[in-house]
């Protein structure tokens, strides 16, 4: 009201001049105002990130069940806000479940920090971890956006990858490319195929160690890329089956089968026809033909009795 | 409005002229006052938002130390409030990352009987072009509208995925996408940080680029590379040509090398490493 006051009284008695100083003042301090108004929100949503942080999951829905127990008991107070926020919560886990099975990767950790915010230019940190079927990842990344006009620009950097899991092994020469040139979208595109063609190779390894259990062996578990195939009654003759995913540098997934014959020495004086030699052709010759499953399936056979 | 029916018509007509009369002392007064409203109301917005925190702030506290929740009723109403905009704003970053991770979302719409899906295409870090796509669910699955460009061989995809494998469907057609995105990114790149580079042919598909750079010599002889892509869902050459009138140039190791570099890099920086490595201006 005395602010009020004094403009009028300002305005009566003075030329534009002051008016015109005044007229800045103002502006200056809108625009202070819309900052402290950004950087509160900032700092509001930090807190309300952080409580879920630490206490999301049981202890929030406690709470939660409580309050709503209270609230009975005290009848009469309701809560417009709250019934329109669990409405939206519950379409966001609907949205959150779609996303998760179409795209096949889960998220376990999400953690988003807002570091510079105005109306032209968004700064976030993120810190995402997860799983795509059995591979278990981190990433960390820098995500800047920046309003020109109609069009806004959107530009990941600071990529950093944290893999775990034997499988990765084999990613090392396509995950530093990735991270050199800032391709997140590259990575989890690659990571879907990769693990899509891991999960096909530990199904069928698994299905054949338990169709056959006395002559499939798995040595180094059914995650890894080696079968061997041995049966009981041809000791020293053992057949193994190496079964590469390779992932080129810019994010191409192949897959590459080879076999290994061993037999005794004996065994082998007697192969004239050279059976031994041409056994890796002519296993890539039946893959090209029949597929994995059935190649396979015939290799075992040929040990059956 | 109110104001002018009170007062009447003629009263407001007469305040009209008078503010008229004021001239440009007036309108700056009327702008002052404006700029105070807005002031006010910004000032207001930030009071309630720092109110706002310090309400979260000391719902936080309290269940760090694992304090019991005996406030009054009405601030536990507060406090609910809180709690579920804190599980909506976790949600909500949950959509977002996945967003931005999964290439593509979809959004369910007519209630369940289509799904939209949007495409955010990216190169190197840099978010690109989005498409559309409308997918009507109902007895045959189909498109019904899309703006994804006429040359990405959407038809083809469709009748060999869309019907039995609709997740398949959509990652081949995001990786079409996204390698047009980038095959095109290049070429600009191109044309942004190697300006002595003149790209002189090259189509909408962007799998055929044809350009021309100088060698560092006194008569600045040029080379032509044509650059086939013959697999459209990458965005690295499948062919590789290079020509010159000087034939022992384009012989040397060194320009075999470059043959490689352009093979198995991103064009715009296998030029950049040439550059680099004194091959080109």
């Amino acid at each position: 009201m005395q602010q009020s006051f004094i403009l009028q009284l300002v305005t009566r008695l003075t030329p534009g001049k002051t008016m015109d100083i005044l007229e800045q003042q103002y502006e200056e301090e809108i625009k202070l105002l819309q900052q402290e108004t950004v950087a509160c929100e900032i700092e509001r949503d930090e807190c309300l990130r952080a409580i879920f942080r630490q206490h999301g999951g049981e202890t929030l829905q406690n709470i939660l069940k409580t309050i709503s127990i209270r609230k009975e008991n005290e009848d009469g107070v309701t809560n417009g806000d709250a019934s329109k926020l669990v409405t939206e919560i519950s379409d966001l886990e609907v949205d959150h479940r779609r996303q998760t099975d179409i795209s096949g990767i889960f998220l376990s950790e999400c953690w988003i920090k807002t570091v510079e915010k105005s109306s032209t230019k968004t700064v976030q940190q993120y810190r995402l971890s997860g799983r795509c079927w059995l591979l278990s990842f981190q990433v960390e990344f820098v995500l800047t956006e920046i309003q020109d006009g109609e069009t806004t620009l959107k530009k990941v950097t600071d990529l950093n990858i944290i893999s775990d899991g034997g499988e990765f092994k084999d990613l090392c020469g396509f995950l530093s490319s990735v991270e050199e040139s800032r391709s997140l979208f590259l990575f989890f595109r690659t990571l879907r195929s990769y693990s899509e063609r891991c999960k096909q190779r530990t199904c069928t390894f698994q299905h054949f160690k338990e169709k056959y259990p006395d002559l499939v062996q798995l040595p180094e578990g059914c995650r890894s890329e080696i079968m061997v195939i041995q049966s009981p009654q041809l000791p020293g003759c053992m057949m193994s089956i190496f079964w590469n995913i390779c992932v080129s540098k810019e994010g191409t997934v192949m897959t590459k089968l080879d076999l290994l014959m061993k037999m005794p020495e004996q065994a082998e004086k007697l192969d004239t026809e050279n059976v031994m030699a041409s056994a890796p052709e002519s296993f890539r010759h039946l893959l090209s033909v029949f597929g994995e499953e059935a190649t396979i399936e015939s290799l075992i056979q040929s040990v059956c009795f | 409005m109110e104001h002018v029916r009170q007062k009447g018509v003629f009263d407001h007509l007469l305040m009209l002229e008078r503010t008229e009369a004021a001239g440009p002392k007036g309108h700056q007064k009327a702008r002052l006052e404006e700029l105070q409203t807005t002031a006010a109301k910004i000032r207001a917005k930030r009071d309630r938002i720092r109110a706002e925190t310090s309400t979260i702030k000391n719902l936080k506290e309290k269940m760090d130390q694992g304090l019991p929740l005996d406030d009054a009723t009405e601030d536990l109403v507060q406090f609910e409030k809180y709690l579920l905009t804190s599980q909506r704003t976790q949600l909500k970053d949950l959509q977002t990352a996945h967003r931005l991770i999964a290439g593509f979302n979809l959004v369910e719409s007519k209630k369940g009987k289509s799904v939209c899906v949007a495409f955010h295409t990216a190169f190197e870090g840099v978010c690109l072009e989005t498409y559309n796509m409308e997918v009507n669910l109902t007895r045959m699955v189909h498109i019904s509208r899309h703006n994804i460009p006429s040359y990405i061989p959407l038809e083809k995809l469709a009748k060999q995925s869309l019907q039995t494998d609709f997740k398949g469907f959509l990652q081949t057609l995001n990786l079409h996408l996204n390698a047009l995105a980038g095959r095109k990114q290049q070429i600009s790149l191109i044309k942004e940080l190697l300006g002595t580079v003149e790209v002189i042919e090259k189509n909408q598909l962007c799998n055929f680029l044809a350009f021309v750079c100088k060698v560092p010599s006194e008569s600045e002889e040029a080379v032509l590379c044509t650059l086939e892509y013959g697999d459209l869902t990458r965005c690295l050459p499948t062919q590789v040509v290079i020509d010159a009138e000087n034939k022992t140039l384009i012989e040397s190791p060194q320009w075999k090398e470059n043959h490689v570099l352009l093979k198995e890099t991103p064009v715009h920086s296998a030029l950049l490493t040439m550059r680099k490595l004194g091959s080109i201006l």
